[in-house]
Order: C-alpha cells, then structure tokens, then sequence
C-alpha cells in the first residue's frame, strides 16, 4: 500500500506564558492510501492537533511529517498550501460552508481553490453532488438544508478535489445516528473508490466499525492502535 | 473571488446597505465640504480671475481684494511711465450700506470702474448694459443680490448711503466670499459715494502689460518704483486672495477638518461592517486557508467587498451632489465639482475603503486553524 501520511517522533508543544503544554506526545504512525482511520479519544487528548499537523495547517514542534514520501515539517507557512492544494482536502464538524454561495458553488469555490476551473470544474461539481445524493438541491443555499444535506455538499467539496488525503474533524458531530452512519459510509466508499487515505477524529463510538484502523489517543499520547480485524 | 464578495454583500442585505449609506453619508459630505470651499475659493477670487489686465497694485500690505485700502490716484500716472505698461485702469472695491425696500440697511461691496473700458466691470449681463452707468447715479446689481435685497428690476431706485440710484442692469456671476451683495458703478460715481474715501483716490490698479513684455519683469519694475504700494501678478493676488480667506481666516481648516472627519468616519463604517462580515465568515476564510488557499485569495474577496461598497457609494454620492448643487445655487452659493474634483474624491473613496478593508486583512492573516476545529 501506498504510504500517504509517515509521523517520525512527531510532537506539538504550546507556549502558554511561562507553562509548556504538550498536546501531541512524539508519535510516529504511517498511514496509507484506501485506509480509513479513525482517530478516537476524549476532549483534550490531542487528536484535533494531531488532525492539524497531518492537514500541515499547524506546524509540529519537532520529528517529521512526510506527505506521499515528501518531507514537508520544515516547510515555512507560505510553502504549505501548495501541499494542501495538491494533497488535502478537510470536512469539518460545523460544515463551514459559505451561507451566501449555493452548494453547487460552494463546492466550485473549492475547486477553484485547488486549481480545477471551467466547465471541468462544473461537471465535476454536478457529478459530486450527484453522488452524494443532492442533485436535486446543487442550487439551494446552506440555510434551506438540512445538518445532513449540509455535511453531504461539505464532503462533496473534500471530495470533488480528488486529493488522496481527506481529514474529517468530527464530520457526524452535528448529525443524527442515522446522518452520521450515511455520511461515514459515504466517506468510506467514495475513499475505496478514489484510494484517499480518510482520517478522521471523533468520539463517536457508534461509527467504530467503519474504520479499517482505529488509533485510541490520550493526553497527546498514541496509547492503542487497533485494526478493524482484531 | 470577485463573484464571491459580490455574493456576500447581496446575502448580507442589510448589513451592506448600512455600509453603502455609511460610504454615501461619508463620501456626501467630503463632496458638499470640498465642493463648498472649492467655491467660496472661486467666489472670492472671481472678479481678479474675471478681470482683463496682468498686474494688479494695491496699497501697502493689503490682504486681500475685499478689504485693500485706498491710496492716491496720481499712482497710475507713475505707473504709466513704464515702456511695458500697455494701459492701466482705476478701480474702487469699498463697502457701504444699503437701504432695503421693507426697511433695515444691508452691507454690499461696491466696484466702481471706468465705464468707458469695462476694466473691472460685470463681465455677464443678464440685463440692461453697463453703458448705462454713464453720467449719472445709476447702478448694476448681480442677480445673487436678490436672495439679500429682495427682487430688484431694472429701472427701481435704491439708497445707497443715503443716496438715490436707478438700477440699470443686472449681471451675473458675480458674488463676493463674504456673501455681501455686489453692485456697480461708474469709478467717479463710487469715488464720490464711498464717504471713508480720501479724495482722489483709489483702491487698485489694474496693468496690462505691452504684447510681447514679460509681465515679471514689469512687475519687478513698479515694485521698485512704488514704494508706498503692493505689486502682484493677477495670479499672485488671486491665489493671495484665496490664500487670505483659506488659511489666515481659519476657513480652510475648519472645512479640512470636516473633510478628514467625513474620511475617519467612512473608514470607520465600512471598517466595521467589512470586520463584522470577515469574522462572520471567519471559519468560510479558514476552510479556504486550509483547502490551500493564499491569503491573497482571501484578501481579494474582503478588497473586493470594500471596493464594490467604494464605487456604488461614490457614484450614488456624486448624483446626489449633482442633484444639490442647484440647492446650492438657489441660495446664493457655489458648489464646485470639476472633473478634477470628482477624481480626488473617488481617490478618497477608494482609499478610505482599502484602508477599512485592511483591518479585515490583518485578522484573516492572523486566522488561527483552531478555529476550524471548534465546533
């Protein structure tokens, strides 16, 4: 398998005035391409930081981070979102979508962010929204969607992009069980399909199944990784 | 990106029709303040600019056409002895007073020129001529008076220092900065009248100077010849006129001051609307930062809002001054917008709101990915 995300003694330290706060104990994980992993724990256990260092829109305090064999950790903050372009796409727990762009557009807008425009760029929008069951509402806005349909056209957008690397942060977090489950069974074989590596933090024990690994993470330390077979 | 901002501000209704009636009432009002001085500047300047003639000489130490003393009238004699000197003509700027048709006094500036030549006289006549002046106690009011003296027509009489005088023409453009009516008259007839006159004299003389002799030169003569008296070039003693009334009366400043509050308050409700809209959609900028965006991707959404609320406010200033301007006019003031005029301000315009949607900037450069991860 491909290896998409490579972790060596990676570790995130916040300067809080005078207190040091580790929030990701040095780390070293590989995560690969087709893979959907799960990164579980409670409040505070460094899975979102974590989540921001593999997504490069944080910058790790020391060990390396290579993306699809690149060593990007000591790339400076105006060389990052050229990897983000190419490489990562994110969903997110409150959706962050644009309240005045259609979805439809919403999801163009990403696409031109990643450098796909034109009328590639509007096929593949419409093709997205197909696939993810919104064909009928591309033209409505967020507010006259539902949590669900909402997360749906932002997991459209992460995927339209065609990037092998989607980081999900609490994507069923605003959902029903029965949303969440489709949203996450969507995100699994939309991710089989393309050969993405989908990583996604959560605690939401209910969708444990879906992962093919699972990392258990605690005060910023990896303290389990288990695959879906064992 | 364009498109974007154009989308956010036509989903924010009502919060992009506060920032366009904050850039109208800010860009208005730098308008009417620029326009308003820009005229009074004009007015008060508008009989020297309006006059033909190179030189002007005055009394020692005059300030300014409205208030310049009297001195002899042999001057001119001198002043005629230069080779340069074409011709040179007597002219009489005094104030006096009025008697109004209902009663009361009113102040008003009285020009008194030689008739034969028109030096100094109404340059437009609305009607009658100022061939009329001749011989007699006749006089020529500009249509501006009216607004102060009631409505005069040709052929009435008016007390001027207690002296009757037939109105015989009325001319237009004529209005002096401190809104006092101006009424002409014949150089002998405002000599004789002006009682605070000393006898045999004048208040200016105007030069033209020979075809073909520099005007500096001439002039660096009669300033070394009249000692007892002020030389200026006609663009020298407009700008000093202006320059009286600009800076040395504090007029300037005040309507300078209204302009940098106009620009400050414009900054300000844009500013704001422009910040309160950026951190509404502070995770949408961050969800684009982290999809790869630059932040000049984000910078053109937020410069774009700010120049679109720039150019619809301008353009729905600019017809509203245009619109008042007649306001203006009806009552007896002058509201200057020149092209020159409306490229300054639409500069302003457009700075004012780079500058709020800067404030907008320095946030976004400062997003902190967290944020997108806070639910």
């Amino acid at each position: 398998m491909t290896e998409a995300l490579v972790t060596r003694e990676l570790c995130k330290v916040y300067q809080e005035g005078s207190i040091q706060v580790t929030a990701v104990q040095p780390c070293s994980i590989t995560l690969c391409a087709g893979e959907v992993i799960g990164l579980f724990g409670p409040s505070g256990s460094g899975k979102t930081t974590l989540l921001s260092i593999l997504g490069c829109i944080l910058r790790p305090t020391s060990g390396e981070l290579s993306v699809f064999g690149q060593t990007v950790s000591h790339l400076d903050e105006n060389q990052l979102p050229e990897i983000r372009r190419k490489y990562i796409s994110f969903i997110f727990q409150a959706f962050n979508l644009f309240p005045a762009l259609t979805a439809f557009e919403n999801i163009l807008l990403g696409l031109r962010i990643k450098g796909v425009v034109g009328s590639e760029a509007e096929d593949r929008t419409a093709k997205m929204l197909q696939e993810v069951g919104l064909g009928h509402r591309m033209h409505f806005l967020p507010r006259d969607m539902s949590g669900g349909q909402k997360q749906r056209v932002a997991v459209a957008r992460a995927l339209a992009a065609d990037c092998p690397i989607i980081l999900a942060d609490e994507p069923t977090g605003n959902l029903d069980i029965s949303n969440g489950r489709k949203v996450m069974e969507l995100l699994k074989e939309l991710a089989s399909e393309k050969q993405c590596c989908v990583v996604v933090a959560t605690h939401d024990n209910r969708i444990e199944d879906i992962f093919d690994r699972i990392v258990y993470m605690e005060d910023g330390f990896i303290r389990r990784i288990k695959r879906s077979d064992t | 990106m364009f498109y974007v901002a154009v989308r956010i501000l036509l989903y924010d209704k009502a919060r992009s029709l506060i920032t366009l009636v904050g850039v109208i009432f800010a860009v208005g009002l730098i308008f009417n303040q620029l326009g308003i001085f820009l005229g009074l500047m004009e007015t008060s300047s508008v009989i020297i600019d309006n006059t033909p003639g190179d030189i002007w000489i005055t009394s020692k130490n005059s300030k300014n056409f409205d208030f310049a003393q009297p001195f002899p009238e042999y001057t001119r004699n001198l002043v005629l002895g230069d080779n340069g000197v074409q011709w040179a003509e007597k002219l009489i700027v005094a104030w006096g007073i009025i008697n109004q048709k209902e009663g009361g006094t009113e102040q008003l500036e009285i020009v008194g020129f030689n008739v034969d030549t028109g030096v100094g006289g109404p340059w437009e006549m609305k009607e009658g001529s100022t061939d009329l002046l001749r011989n007699g106690n006749f006089a020529i009011i500009d249509e501006s008076a009216m607004g102060r003296l009631g409505n005069i027509s040709v052929g009435e009489y008016r007390d001027v220092f207690s002296r009757r005088l037939q109105i015989v023409g009325i001319c237009k453009g004529v209005k002096s900065f401190t809104t006092a009516p101006v009424m002409y008259m014949s150089f002998p007839l405002a000599q004789k009248l002006v009682n605070y006159l000393p006898s045999e004299s004048t208040v200016f003389i105007i030069v033209k100077v020979a075809p073909g002799v520099p005007v500096q030169g001439v002039a660096k003569r009669l300033r070394t010849l009249l000692k007892g008296n002020d030389v200026y070039t006609k663009s020298e003693f407009s700008f000093k006129t202006r320059y009286y009334w600009a800076v040395e009366t504090g007029v300037g400043f005040s309507f300078l001051l209204t302009i940098i509050i106009s620009f400050l308050v414009g900054i300000l409700i844009v500013g704001q609307t422009i910040y309160n809209s950026t951190m509404e959609h502070i995770k949408e900028f961050g969800t684009l930062k982290a999809m790869g965006a630059d932040n000049s991707d984000i910078y053109k959404i937020i410069i774009s809002q700010a120049m679109i609320n720039a150019l619809i406010g301008y353009v729905a200033s600019l017809i509203i001054t245009f619109l008042t301007a007649g306001l203006y006019d009806a009552i007896g003031m002058v509201l200057s917008v020149s092209w020159w005029v409306n490229l300054l301000v639409l500069l302003l315009t457009v700075c004012m709101c780079i500058i709020a949607a800067f404030i907008s900037i320095r946030r976004i450069k400062k997003i902190d990915p967290a944020i997108l991860f806070r639910g």
